[in-house]
């Protein structure tokens, strides 16, 4: 029991301690404050020393209190990068901070440190007092009898083992919930934070959807739609001639059905880019076990049973088939990995396989259009492709919840 | 021949109505709907069948359903399944009952009015009719072996793979038969196949090869 009271004192006094490494820059900063004001306005770059200690302390606290103290900055943050930009209350809630802690921090670090060599030091007071120099004993009792010297230096001794047991943990998890109650984002600048993100993708997504119409719009216009004009034409012509020259006729009716056949296919090709058939027979875990089956090498698969938004269904199957046809053309692989599950609100698509790796996320249609499909959804893609080692895709979609 | 036709769409249902009345046959019952199909093939028993894969009330998979029970209660029953578009996997559930009697084609394939009596007639024969695009898949996921064919051994194993005869092949290819039976010789043995007549053995042995 005073064993482990007396070792969860001495670990914050090493917290506290410890804490000086943050306390005396914020001391420096804050003898600083006015001039250093002037600077940050003047070059917002000034205000990287100010994040940076912030950032320690975070850090520091988040480690003593058992979760993460997220930064509140946005935009650029790391050094050459542009100019750090942020709400003013950001930085002000910074600067508060800066001030309680280095004064606060200061006293409690050497309160702690202090109060060990104290309480030996006391308790022996009524051993040797009456040997020292008069009035040089002790900080706050003078002892100048017996009386005195046999209750004194126990009531202060007990005093400050109450101090060291009881207000040095408590100083140290102060210190740290200090930190996170002005360093981590208010609940006002992470929703503002959250609805800037949410409006960008958002853009983005409408964009995205924007250009797959444009796309189907001049597929269907320039293929199937031409291909159709000229079926009629031939169709008109035939009839022209039918009385006068009845074999030209019939080689123009042929002519006609191959243009049909040929816009027959291209619509096909067309609709599997909207929507492919096989998804709405079978859901998406049929559709893939389908599109496995007619891999040149073996595919495993460990797909959930779950269904989820028909957009999110097409855009999962298309990044397994574009990642799978990679694999096919460029890998050398000999055996690939599909894995689908459901996570929540998300869907989580990862493709693997054991061959040459090097894929360049830059280069390639193939990656760039599932980066571009995964991005029109506000999914993410994270590709992993070292030399020789394989390719991991691996794709996280929203699904609503 | 007497005929049931499952298809929704009115148009292509009265088109196919049109075709094969018109070269002859009767069509016995026409089917709708997915719950349709088996009550009708059981009640007139055809000499075959054209579903199509994608039925109401779902809108799914129901003809091809239908077509994999069928086979299941009336062993044998000759069936052509038309779809808008072909998968392998389809082809394989289809084709696991036995190739025997067995079609699989794109609709686009009506078109060619000639070609398609013919493949139904070899269906209902008791052949096999594959779409060339279900070959061409299932050729494409067995890429490595197959390197080792001519092309044109490529081509008569896909044409094999259709389920077409060694007179039609060399039609098609404008070949002597005696220049086919050379190929599908050479085709056989390069792929390790026991050597097989020509009709539906030969068919089921070429297709359990490309999809093995």
């Amino acid at each position: 029991m005073i064993r482990t009271s007396v070792l969860r004192s001495a670990e914050a006094t090493r917290y506290l301690a410890e804490g000086l490494r943050t306390v005396l820059p914020a001391l420096l900063g804050l003898v600083l404050l006015i001039p250093g004001l002037i600077v940050m306005a003047l070059f917002p770059d000034a205000v990287r020393p100010l994040r940076a200690l912030a950032d320690a302390e975070r850090r520091r606290a988040g480690r003593r209190l058992g979760r993460e103290i997220p930064a509140p900055y946005q935009g650029p943050d790391r050094p050459g990068k542009g100019h750090p930009r942020d709400r003013p209350s950001v930085l002000w809630r910074d600067i508060g901070w800066m001030v309680l802690h280095g004064v606060l921090g200061i006293e409690a670090a050497v309160m702690a440190i202090a109060l060990w060599p104290t309480i030996p030091f006391t308790l022996s007071l009524p051993l040797w007092w009456w040997a020292a120099p008069e009035g040089s004993q002790s900080a706050f009792v003078t002892l100048d009898g017996w009386p005195k010297a046999l209750t004194l230096p126990f009531l202060q001794g007990g005093l400050d083992l109450f101090l060291l047991l009881w207000l040095v943990p408590r100083l140290a998890r102060w210190q740290a919930l200090l930190a996170e109650a002005l360093l981590r984002p208010t609940r006002r600048s992470s929703l503002t934070e959250r609805v800037e993100r949410l409006a960008e993708t958002r853009a983005e997504a409408v964009e995205a959807h924007g250009a797959e119409l444009r796309r189907i719009e001049r597929d269907l216009h320039d293929g199937t739609q031409a291909q159709l004009v000229a079926v009629a034409l031939r169709l008109g012509l035939a009839d022209r001639r039918f009385d006068a020259d009845p074999d030209a006729a019939r080689s123009l009716f042929l002519e006609a059905r191959e243009g049909v056949e040929e816009a027959l296919t291209q619509l096909r090709t067309v609709i599997r880019g909207i929507y492919p058939p096989i998804l709405s027979d079978r859901g998406l875990a049929g559709a893939l076990r389908a599109l496995a089956a007619g891999q040149p090498i073996p595919v495993e698969m460990d797909l959930t049973g779950d269904r989820v938004p028909a957009a999110v269904e097409a855009a999962a199957y298309f990044v397994v088939a574009e990642a799978l046809t990679n694999i096919a053309k460029h890998s050398g692989a000999g055996h690939a990995w599909v894995a689908v599950r459901r996570d929540g609100a998300r869907l989580r698509v990862a493709v693997r396989d054991d061959g040459k790796g090097g894929a360049d996320p830059g280069r390639g249609s193939g990656l760039a259009g599932i980066r571009r499909r995964v991005a029109a959804l506000d999914g993410t893609t994270r590709i992993d492709s070292p030399d020789g080692g394989g390719t991991t895709l691996e794709v996280d979609l929203p699904c609503g919840s | 021949m007497r005929i049931v036709i499952a298809e929704d769409n009115v148009l292509l249902r009265e088109g196919l109505v049109l075709l094969l009345t018109s070269d002859g046959h009767e069509v016995v019952a026409v089917a709708g709907s997915g719950p349709e199909v088996l009550p009708a093939l059981l009640e007139h028993r055809p000499d075959v069948a054209v579903l199509d894969v994608r039925l109401p009330p779902g809108f799914r998979d129901e003809g091809l359903r239908a077509a994999v029970e069928a086979r299941k209660r009336l062993p044998g029953l000759p069936l052509l399944v038309l779809s808008q578009y072909v998968e392998e996997t389809y082809a394989a559930e289809l084709l696991a009952g036995g190739a025997q009697g067995i079609g699989y084609l794109l609709k686009d394939r009506v078109g060619r009015v000639d070609e398609f009596l013919e493949a139904l007639s070899r269906v209902a024969e008791g052949g096999t009719a594959l779409d060339p695009e279900v070959v061409s898949e299932l050729m494409s996921s067995r890429r490595d072996p197959l390197e080792t064919l001519t092309p044109r051994e490529r081509e008569v194993l896909g044409l094999m793979a259709q389920g077409l005869d060694n007179t039609t092949i060399a039609g098609t290819l404008v070949i002597t038969e005696r220049s086919v039976s050379k190929h599908i010789g050479a085709v056989f043995a390069k792929l390790g196949l026991p050597p097989s007549d020509s009709g539906h053995r030969r068919v089921l042995a070429v297709l359990a090869y490309l999809n093995s």
